[in-house]
């Protein structure tokens, strides 16, 4: 068995193109866990991360410098009791979440976290990954609606609108993208494996191809993307201190979680498409220019050492920590968890393992630095009120995606259009 | 509680929807419940809706009623004088000179120089302190979640200088009827100075992240606009009045406690928006700043307490006096019928009074925007019902 | 619109100021966080917390000589003091002294209404009680103060 283990991981192929679907289930076992586990550190970050942002400490009593935190929501969150409202619409009531959710977690399913690291490698990836966000759309309304109160069915209503007008503008930066793969070759490709190749043919994250086009193009779906996910600058529909409650209201205990782990996911999945899209998806910064044995070993040393800094400073938070009594087990616990990341780092050392994780190391760093910048941008801006929400992704957003898109074009057939117009008839 | 809804016809607005789904109707009445995180207190605003679009609103207060005039009746002057704190808690040190400023015109003493220093310092303290609440808040309301912190971090400072100086931070209780009763503690001046040198870059801070940012400014720019006129119909007063043009302060208009020895300058606004008010508040503040810089360095020596008897019995009389508060003009007015105990004690709340302009200012705007205007008056609902 | 200001426009410039103000206070510079009950803050002299009655140090008796002007200064009413006089000291001393901490509002008249420095209101602030048995404090209650609940944990 073990055999037939190294001869599928050797084949550099994904699931999908190796037809096999005992491979593919363990994928989505792992991509499902490995989802559910950036959920919760996703909600330690924010906690913390804002609450330094706001010169304030965060949760620390839970567990060393809260790490335990997010275990704790999730308890409380399960065994909460489960109220539904007497006139709520029970089927819907009970489906939305789950909706909800699973478009969420569906969405995984072509995300490449490495050349044969995606479940499967469908040709029209993005437009599946857009068509089933979408969907998620549907879960919303049906949560607003079966919650038979004004404010929810408002809160559901506006969000819905909003999610559908940023998913314009988010299409165009995407065609925009998935136009400067055809440059290399001819023929363009939707799949998501296949951007990220002609991201290595090129040469060029297609971030900085065409200057400053992909740039703005990316600015355009990084704008848009936060939008989609309702979050700051963007959250009114779910904002606190405005009339309108959001479309989650009526929801309690583990459906309310159901929703909240499916905006992480959300969250997490258009991240996805923007590092593969625009920022190289899995290639470690410049596969092609820093090139030969040398910078490759030094790049592959960069996961291991960065989870021995991260267990470095769990030590030093270790010592700093108050010397009572009353600290101790924190203390304890806080130097096991550094243990923990010290031991990983070793591990991501080795000499077999470095090269394999490579891959999955950049996408992963990539995608976190998305949620640091979506965690800064909530503890920095105001919210937008709803006309000017959607006057900016119908009245700024979609100008400017269309004019890139243009632009893309023209420069990128620039050539062909030369040579028309030269030798063209006259 | 107001029960006049007559101008709204509010009992005609026909709420029965067994035939019309919630879609059909134009017009709604929406309820902003005493329980919001963003009315700053227990204010109910009944919101007559026309979709997005707000008709017309009508507050009832009277939540947080405590009967403190009445009480004022049944107290002797100087035994009023804490109560006065729990009306405006957040400013409690302007709500106690306003105070001890009226008894005094009543008593026709003053408050010996060494005082009336030391009281403007701590009044300007507290105006930074209200102000700097009023920021954080606001912002809180309209969605910059990280002001509030900074803001609150950087009245800390201000809250250890009221402790030091007087044992409370927030109820403080800091003058008496006469001037005052607690001496400057050693690392008074120097206090204050470090206040001083270290605030004024927090507030460039606090400017950088909303002056100038885009989304702050289509938030606030042409919402809750109030014309001078209307400021001046309504009896609206302080940093409202001040937005919309009129350069109106009781500091300088009304010098009392001195004023008139520093060198200060008046912000005002020009169209009377949200954004003018924040922009005028922040402008306050500065300029708090600038008195404390020189009254710190010119606290002249002398008694601190005037001539007041044990017992004040105030001769027969009636009195009105207003102080600029941070939120507005401040006034007291104080009958005394030649007892111990005054015949009737009206405070004049300029919350109170600013609330009245909430209708003016939030018809035809959107429903996000009323939020925006209850946190741009800056009402405290403690002074609002007393 | 003149080029500078369009320039800030359409480079976000106010947005990225303000990421940049949220981004330098995460360090640890500014944080006055205090993690009670693990740090307890300390309060300042003046601070009006916790009545205590003083007793002479060195005698061990109760400074207070039953005056009665604490209980006429308080706004609340809630002191409540009764004496006799000691036919051979030819002085006052306390037979009942009470204070209802439910109401006091700890304004500090009392404070300064007393005439030998008895009663005090001290730098203690940490009053809270499960019920309001606890809160008519007498004279035993208020020499010797009250221990505020440590937690073990």
């Amino acid at each position: 068995m073990l055999n037939a283990i190294e001869s599928y991981l050797s084949s550099g192929v994904t699931p999908g193109e190796a037809g096999s679907q005992l491979w593919a289930a363990i994928y989505i076992l792992v991509i499902t866990l490995g989802v559910s586990l950036a959920v919760i550190c996703m909600n330690w970050l924010e906690r913390k991360i804002l609450a330094h942002m706001q010169i304030r400490l965060g949760p620390m009593r839970v567990g060393p410098h809260g790490l335990l935190q997010p275990f704790a929501d999730a308890l409380k969150l399960l065994i909460k009791e489960d109220i539904i409202p007497t006139n709520a619409d029970k089927l819907v009531f009970l489906t939305a979440p789950v909706v909800v959710t699973m478009t969420a977690f569906t969405t995984f399913l072509v995300v490449p976290f490495g050349r044969a690291h995606a479940v499967t490698d469908m040709n029209i990836g993005v437009l599946y990954m857009l068509g089933i966000s979408s969907l998620g759309v549907l879960g919303i309304i049906m949560a607003g609606w079966a919650s038979n109160s004004n404010y929810p069915l408002m809160g559901s209503l506006r969000s819905s609108a909003q999610m559908v007008s940023y998913e314009i503008a988010m299409g165009l930066a995407i065609v925009c993208a998935v136009l400067m793969t055809s440059l290399q070759t001819g023929t363009g490709t939707l799949s998501m494996i296949g951007i990220v190749e002609a991201q290595q043919a090129q040469g060029m994250w297609f971030i900085f191809k065409f200057f400053p086009l992909g740039f703005i193009a990316f600015v355009v779906f990084a704008i848009a993307m936060v939008a989609e996910t309702n979050r700051a600058p963007f959250d009114l529909p779910e904002a606190e201190s405005e009339l309108v409650a959001g479309f989650h209201t009526e929801y309690s205990g583990f459906r309310w979680s159901l929703f909240f782990l499916a905006e992480y996911a959300a969250m997490l999945a258009v991240s996805s498409i923007a590092v593969t899209l625009w920022l190289g998806g899995w290639l470690r910064p410049f596969p092609n220019a820093l090139s030969g044995p040398a910078w490759t070993l030094a790049f592959s040393l960069v996961p291991g050492l960065s989870f021995l800094v991260m267990a470095a400073g769990t030590f030093l938070g270790t010592i700093r920590m108050p010397k009572i009594a009353q600290m101790r087990v924190q203390m304890i616990g806080l130097g096991v968890f550094g243990a923990l990341l010290g031991l990983v780092g070793l591990f991501l050392l080795l000499p077999g393992v470095r090269e394999r994780v490579q891959d999955v190391y950049w996408f992963v760093a990539k995608v976190a630095v998305f949620m640091y910048l979506y965690i800064w941008y909530r503890g920095t801006f105001p919210r937008y009120r709803f006309d000017q929400l959607m006057k900016v992704g119908w009245k700024v957003l979609l100008p400017i995606g269309l004019g890139v898109l243009i632009l893309t074009a023209v420069v990128g057939l620039r050539q062909e259009l030369l040579a028309a117009m030269v030798g063209g008839p006259r | 509680m107001s029960r006049r809804t007559d101008y709204l016809d509010l009992d005609n607005v026909d709420l029965n929807t067994k035939d019309k789904t919630f879609l059909d109707s134009t017009e709604l009445v929406l309820n902003m419940g005493p329980q919001h995180p963003s009315t700053h207190g227990v204010l109910r605003v009944i919101l007559k809706l026309d979709g997005e679009k707000v008709l017309g609103t009508e507050c009832v207060i009277g939540y947080l009623h405590r009967g403190v005039e009445k009480i004022g009746e049944n107290r002797t002057y100087t035994m009023f004088n804490p109560y006065v704190d729990r009306m405006d808690y957040v400013a409690a040190v302007s709500n106690g000179l306003g105070y001890c400023e009226t008894v005094e015109k009543l008593l026709n003493v003053e408050a010996p120089a060494r005082a009336q220093y030391i009281r403007v310092i701590m009044t300007e303290l507290c105006r930074i302190s209200s102000h700097q609440v009023w920021l954080g808040t606001h912002a809180l309301d309209i969605g910059a979640i990280t002001p509030l912190f900074y803001v609150f971090r950087d009245r800390e400072e201000i809250l250890k200088i009221f402790e030091k100086y007087c044992g409370a931070r927030l109820t403080t209780h800091a003058f008496r009827i006469g001037g005052c009763i607690y001496e400057t503690y050693d690392g008074f001046e120097q206090d204050v100075r470090n206040f001083c040198t270290a605030f004024l870059p927090k507030l460039d801070e606090y400017e950088e992240l909303l002056t100038t940012n885009r989304i702050w400014v289509e938030r606030t720019k042409g919402v809750g606009i109030l014309k001078a006129e209307d400021c001046i119909a309504l009896g609206a007063t302080g940093p409202v009045l001040r937005a919309s043009g009129v350069q109106w302060d009781l500091r300088k208009a009304q010098p009392y406690e001195g004023y008139q020895n520093f060198d200060f300058e008046i912000p005002t606004g020009v169209n009377g928006d949200t954004y003018d008010r924040y922009l005028v508040r922040i402008a306050e503040m500065r300029q708090s700043v600038r008195i404390l810089q020189q009254a710190v360095e010119a606290i002249p020596a002398g008694p601190i307490m005037a001539k007041v008897p044990k017992v004040i019995k105030p001769p027969v009389g009636e009195v009105y006096h207003s102080i600029e508060a941070p939120k507005g003009e401040l006034g007291y007015f104080i009958v005394s019928d030649g007892s111990t105990q005054p015949y009737r004690m009206r405070v004049r709340p300029p919350s109170f009074v600013n609330l009245q302009a909430l209708d003016k200012m939030v018809r035809g705007m959107l429903v996000a925007d009323v939020v925006a205007v209850i946190g741009t008056l800056d009402i405290v609902l403690g002074e609002v019902d007393r | 619109m003149s080029l500078a200001p369009l320039l800030r426009k359409v480079f976000l410039v106010d947005l990225v100021k303000g990421m940049s103000v949220t981004f330098h206070n995460q360090s640890e510079k500014g944080r006055i966080t205090e993690q009670y009950p693990l740090e307890r803050p300390v309060v300042f002299e003046r601070y009006r917390g916790q009545p205590r009655l003083n007793v002479n140090p060195d005698t061990g008796e109760s400074l207070c000589i039953v005056c009665n002007l604490c209980a006429l200064a308080c706004p609340e009413q809630l002191i409540v003091v009764k004496g006799e006089r000691n036919p051979v000291t030819k002085r006052k001393e306390v037979v009942t002294w009470t204070y209802d901490v439910s109401r006091c509002m700890f304004c500090g008249l009392c404070e300064e209404a007393c005439s030998t420095d008895a009663l005090e209101l001290t730098q203690d602030y940490e009053m809270a009680l499960f019920s309001r048995d606890g809160m008519v404090l007498d004279q035993a209650a208020l020499e010797q103060g009250q221990e505020p609940v440590r937690y073990a944990k």
